[in-house]
């Protein structure tokens, strides 16, 4: 432990209960990685505060004694957005949890930054609305993640992202000052903050409190699953639909081999023999959802589908998300490792996007399932490999990186959904200039110049701050001592 | 020894599992989920040495196995605890007072004559017989109020009879079912067993009961007692070996989820044996029903206990055997997936947690309003019963077969 | 009063040579598309008038992707006349006759189609800026769904020109509707109705009031929207028709009036109405999404005051959007900012200089 760290979890005790202060060796470890378990880091501390007073009070700590931080929710990410820093605090919500308020006349929801996304629905069911954003992992990743990664999901083609459903947040710096962004209601004069918090992954400040907007809950949900012969009848199904001016709800794609894994994973019943599949759901006003799904029906059976069932009751559409929602985790069934990748193209590139990994799987030998969300081209090809065979993480990796240059260099972006992190940043440059990078590092060092919040996240190189605010200076010279270690 | 390096491998660390997880939604932390354990587990199969804090976590975990059925990659946590806490059994020194606990629940638990001396008519009061160290562990104080709780709540149609050896069914015989009479069961509810054959005779069941069995072994075995498990196990079967049965029935959860495992814990051998062994509710939905039922006007709220829905996937059954009862308006409890907290003995030695989910899980049974709480295990009837009878709702406990047992005899559950 | 230069780039490289010159020379800037709504904020008189007018073209238009490139001068009626012949539409509305793609993103200008798509923050996914020291700088791109790096452009939407100048903008559109139909009523209750359609599951695209009148747009397919519209006639009462109400969609202050955005909680509308009524406030806009327009004719300070009291009760806000002179310099036309000092260290980021439309947004930033 540095100094400073240690400094940090002196303060961290006089106001955290003693057992959200962390710092047994083995239990520090098991907060080593979040979802991507492939970048571990051993945090020197793990803070868990209970409210968003002691919280600000250990990230005031931090920023006095020039000590980074990191925050994290769940521990879903994609990314390693939440990889802590050896030498550094992670600063962990999942016991800020409370469900402040469903106001129903307002649309609004007030939750703490540890709430599971799934919860809010669930708290606003009773009430006839529901949180829009559902990424695949609802059911477990939390609301303060979801702000951090600006989070989508399957039904974000047609309601947004968490950009597009967050009104308002109570904020903390990363100097630990609070400030409140946004507001309930729409429009809040100034610059949007909120806007640029959004999907910051962190490196920015700590979310205490979250305000969302809540939907109206559709009057009829129609799920359909549909059969084809291969991935591009599927995507020209996709165009068709979209071309027809429908636009539903959600429009997954899944091709053979994620349709093996999901199958395996928690049998969901997808067609026998089908080399793709597409989960299409129209919702809305009764009358609409008939006349849009009418025309679904014709357009997938014009390009060749060759089962389509649609779901008759909650328990069978349950199941069809199921097979969709767990494929990530499904193909652990049927490869002992795997990358998941999330790139995302011009929808109409479909094809020909996909007929080069399928080239690249080809060339390689590298097996690659694909998961996607078609209807706004966010593609998560799912790299196969073995670790235990000399050789093929380095191939997987090969073909991972691979497929951002298609996405690329067909115009589309390295992360849909999951994050640019820890594994991404590399990829930056390749997506963005130079001037675009500093740009966007403007940002960053207005909110945190001194680079303490989630360091060495999202950009390959940090931008050093013009001018660190006077409080900083001064510091004690044995935290000095400790800075210098530090940066 | 210790967990399965490849098993521990199959976790994908996706987080699936942490919201299915009792004590992660307690208190919110990695160590005490089942990803995190299982982290744990891998530090320790990489050379991290066992430490009170390491084994504190894996104590901690409740072996609901809601993990087990969240999880998408398939990852085998029920066999990974099982290892670990056999490992931790054998290697982990624990406190002394730690070690007194388990070896006063180890040593009558399992043993249905022992715990019949605590299940009499004085068991309530000081005059129980165990010494007093039983007193001093607090044991006999957790326990106590529950039970009373559950002898208020529960129904009472007959004063218990003994069960007889052999039980004929009632018109065309369509197979012949031996019954797991099980401890805790036996000693605290024998009216479940009682119900369970005269359903079992009703649809046509020849039941046998072999005077001779004694403990399945779940006790020991979910707690990583493994050789004390197996000769409970074998004893088991070797009491219905001559028996010559279809199936052996079970109406205690936890019982049947380590009996569906015999061929895991004790070899190939048993593998006859295992195929053998089906909850009660599984059974009866298998046969298909031939007795009447009768009207039962009420409204039931369904609670699955973890060792039959997670650890055995019996959801559905239970369900629908309700449902086929005229009158009986079935109620599904919210955070169904979360276990009440009695988990074998983990309410002994975990009282504050367990506590704390029992009163969760009993405030979201009394929101259902229903009359009737209905669920397959003892341990979950006594750990919520003193809270759903603290509650301003007046409410009766009753396991499933009791509930068929009323309808088919044309009682009403009172 | 000093002399503006008015500079007239026709690329973003001309942009960023003129404010790198701006820069050298330390001169301020204020950006203009259409002009339409320089009054917008605080008044500013700028050394340089960087007139973005020569900059009109609609880049691309790839239907299949439902996406538009345009410049920041192009007049959003052009690029729906374009994006419209594909049967699409991008969802801002035109609330001042003529406004530029720019001046749309300036100032966050919104509209009805606001409660169904958003504002042009929730459009916006890729911008190209020109930076006070006159670095030419993209974030986002061209496809709808990307969350690579920090969203700037959002920054962008509502800064009123004082952070960089927007030169191009990429643009998510949605595909026309076959139908519309506006369902017209003057309500007993107007807040009841109001509240009564928002929560009706018949999908209303926009809700929308003009003084006592309530006006509902249904889009969609022909046989649904004739069914959702006879379900809201049947909810609130009122008149169906296939066109939009004369005011839909406009600001309701004349010249020389004061012109207020009020938000507000959903809740607080009643509230808020009531207090508009009660200083002679013209309300117009999109109650259905809690902000709605009011002119006020004369007694602006005391009826801001009162204004503002009501919407704070519900969370929400009014700024001055167009005023007078004389009564801009009289009130304080932005009102009470949160989170200021985190805004004006963004601004310093950006504009150390403060040399971009200095004075013109919030907190004199």
């Amino acid at each position: 432990m540095t100094p400073g760290v240690e400094a940090v979890a002196r303060r961290a005790r006089e106001v955290v209960p003693a057992d959200g202060v962390v710092d047994d060796p083995a239990r520090l470890r098991t907060y080593e990685c979040d979802g991507l378990a492939h970048y571990r880091v051993v945090p020197a501390l793990v803070v868990i505060p209970e409210d968003a007073d002691q919280l600000a009070a250990v990230v005031r700590a931090c920023a006095e004694h020039r000590v980074p931080f990191v925050a994290r929710g769940s521990g879903t990410g994609l990314s390693g957005g939440a990889l802590p820093h050896a030498e550094g605090v992670l600063v962990v919500t999942s016991r800020m949890r409370a469900i402040r308020a469903v106001r129903r006349d307002d649309q609004r929801a007030v939750v703490e930054p540890g709430v599971i996304n799934l919860d809010v629905t669930r708290a606003a069911t009773p009430y006839g609305y529901y949180y829009a954003p559902d990424p695949s992992s609802q059911q477990i990743c939390s609301i303060g993640g979801n702000v951090a990664e600006n989070s989508g999901g399957a039904h974000c083609l047609k309601y947004g992202f968490t950009t597009n459903h967050v009104l308002a947040a109570d904020f903390v710096t990363a100097d630990g000052d609070r400030v409140r962004l946004g507001g309930g209601a729409p429009d809040s004069p100034g610059y949007d903050l909120l806007g640029a918090v959004v999907g910051s992954e962190g490196t920015l400040g700590i979310v205490t409190e979250v305000t969302v907007r809540l939907v109206r809950l559709p009057e009829e949900v129609r799920t359909l699953l549909v059969g084809f012969g291969s991935t591009d009848q599927a995507g020209a199904a996709v165009s068709a639909i979209i071309a027809a001016g429908v636009v539903p709800a959600a429009i997954e794609m899944m091709d053979e081999l994620a349709i093996e894994a999901a199958e395996e994973a928690v049998h969901c019943g997808y067609p026998e023999g089908a080399g793709a599949v597409l989960v299409i759901e129209l919702d809305g006003p009764a009358v609409e959802v008939e006349a849009e799904y009418a025309a679904v029906e014709r357009l997938c059976r014009d390009n060749g589908a060759f089962e389509q069932r649609v779901a008759t009751d909650p328990a069978e559409r349950a199941l069809i998300w199921k097979g969709r929602k767990s494929a990530f985790a499904a193909v652990g069934r049927i490869s002992p490792d795997y990358i998941v990748q999330d790139g995302v193209i011009p929808r109409t590139a479909l094809p020909q996007v996909l007929a080069a990994i399928a080239e690249l799987s080809a060339t390689s030998g590298v097996r690659v399932a694909n998961v996607f969300h078609a209807g706004d081209g966010n593609l998560h090809p799912l790299v196969l490999f073995d670790e235990a065979r000399p050789g093929e993480a380095e191939a997987a990796e090969e073909v991972s990186g691979a497929i951002l240059d298609l996405c690329i260099s067909h115009g589309g972006s390295i992360t849909g959904e999951h994050g640019v992190g820890m594994d991404k940043a590399k990829f930056m440059p390749r997506m963005y200039d130079e001037a675009d990078l500093d740009t966007m590092q403007l940002v960053r060092c207005a909110f945190d110049p001194q680079s303490i919040a989630n360091p060495g996240k999202v950009f390959p190189t940090p931008r050093l701050c013009g001018e660190v605010p006077g409080r900083h200076k001064g510091a004690h010279p044995a935290q000095e001592a400790g800075l210098a270690e530090v940066f | 020894m210790g967990p399965d390096p490849e098993l521990v491998d199959d976790c994908v660390h996706c987080g699936f599992c942490l919201p299915t997880c009792p004590t992660y939604v307690l208190w919110g932390e990695e160590m005490d989920s089942p990803r995190g354990r299982i982290h744990l587990m891998q530090q320790h199969v990489e050379g991290a040495p066992l430490t009170d804090a390491m084994v504190g976590h894996w104590d901690a975990c409740l072996g609901c196995m809601a993990c087990v059925t969240a999880c998408p990659s398939g990852v085998r946590y029920d066999r990974l605890i099982q290892q670990t806490r056999a490992e931790v059994e054998a290697e982990h020194e624990r406190p002394r007072s730690e070690r007194a606990l388990r070896r006063l629940i180890f040593s009558v638990f399992p043993y249905p004559r022992r715990l019949r001396v605590l299940a009499g008519p004085l068991r309530l009061a000081q005059r129980t017989g165990l010494d007093r160290a039983v007193r001093r562990t607090g044991l006999l104080d957790r326990v106590a109020p529950s039970l009373a709780a559950m002898e208020r709540l529960a129904p009472r149609l007959t004063k218990p009879e003994p069960l007889p050896a052999r039980a004929p069914a009632a018109g065309v015989r369509r197979a012949t079912v031996g019954l797991l009479t099980g401890c805790v069961q036996g000693a605290f509810f024998p009216g479940v067993n009682a119900a369970t054959v005269r359903v079992l005779q009703a649809e046509g069941c020849d039941v046998v009961i072999p005077p001779e069995q004694g403990c399945c072994g779940a006790l020991s075995a979910h707690s990583g007692r493994e050789a004390e498990a197996q000769g409970f196990a074998r004893a088991v079967v070797d009491a219905f070996a001559s028996a010559e049965v279809d199936y052996v029935v079970v109406n205690a959860a936890g019982c049947g989820s380590v009996m569906k495992e015999y061929a895991e814990l004790l070899g190939p051998e048993a593998q006859a044996f295992q195929d053998k062994v089906r909850d009660i509710a599984e059974l009866l939905d298998e046969l298909g029903p031939v007795a009447t039922r009768h009207p039962l006007e009420m409204s039931v709220a369904y609670h699955d206990a973890c060792h039959l829905g997670h650890a055995q996937g019996v959801r559905v059954q239970p369900r629908r055997l309700l449902t086929a009862i005229p009158g009986l308006e079935l109620r599904e409890i919210a955070e169904s997936e979360l276990c009440c907290g009695s988990a074998g003995i983990y309410n002994l030695l975990n009282p504050e947690p367990a506590r704390e989910l029992g009163d969760r899980k009993a405030a979201n049974i009394v929101a259902t309003g229903a009359d009737v709480l209905v669920t397959a295990n003892p341990g979950c009837l006594m750990q919520v019963a003193a809270a759903i009878e603290g509650a301003d709702h007046p409410m009766r406990l009753a396991h499933t077969v009791e509930v068929l047992d009323a309808s088919i005899r044309g009682y009403r559950l009172d | 009063m000093t002399t503006v230069a008015v500079a007239r780039p026709s690329t973003t490289a001309e942009v960023a040579e003129v404010l790198r010159d701006a820069a050298a020379r330390g001169h301020t800037v204020v950006p203009t598309g259409r002009g339409t709504k320089l009054s917008w904020g605080m008044p500013v008189e700028p050394d340089v008038l960087v007139d973005l007018s020569g900059m009109d073209r609609v880049v691309d238009h790839q239907a299949g992707d439902l996406i538009v490139v345009a410049e920041a001068g192009a007049r959003l009626a052009d690029v729906q006349a374009l994006v419209g012949g594909a049967r699409q539409r991008l969802a801002l509305d035109e609330t001042v006759p003529g406004a530029s793609i720019g001046g749309t993103i300036a100032t966050n200008a919104s509209g009805p189609q606001r409660l169904l798509a958003g504002t042009a923050r929730d459009l916006l996914i890729g911008v190209t800026v020109v930076r006070a020291d006159g670095v030419v700088a993209k974030a986002g791109g061209r496809v709808v769904k990307n969350v690579a790096g920090y969203d700037v452009g959002k920054l962008m939407v509502g800064s009123f020109g004082t952070l960089a100048v927007v030169t191009e903008a990429v643009f998510r559109l949605h595909p026309e509707p076959e139908a519309r139909r506006w369902v017209s009523v003057e309500p007993d209750d107007l807040p009841d109705a109001v509240r009564a359609v928002v929560h009706s599951q018949a999908a209303p695209w926009a809700v929308e009031v003009d003084g006592g009148t309530l006006s509902v747009l249904l889009g969609g397919r022909t046989d649904g929207v004739d069914a959702r519209a006879r379900t809201i006639a049947d909810l609130v009462g009122g008149d169906v028709s296939s066109t939009a109400p004369p005011w839909w969609g406009t600001c309701p202050w004349a010249e020389g009036e004061t012109g207020l955005k009020i938000t507000f909680l959903l809740s607080g509308l009643r509230d808020v109405l009531a207090a508009a009524a009660d200083v002679g406030a013209r309300v117009r806009g999109s109650a259905g999404s809690g902000v709605v327009h009011a002119a006020v004719a004369d007694g602006v300070p005391d009826a801001l005051a009162r204004l503002r009291e009501a919407a704070a009760r519900h969370d929400g806000t009014v700024v001055v959007v167009d005023a007078p002179p004389e009564v801009k310099a009289a009130v304080d036309v932005w009102g009470p900012v949160p989170a200021l000092d985190l805004m004006r260290r963004v601004k310093r980021e950006f504009d150390p200089d403060h040399r971009l439309s200095p004075g013109r947004f919030v907190g004199g930033i």
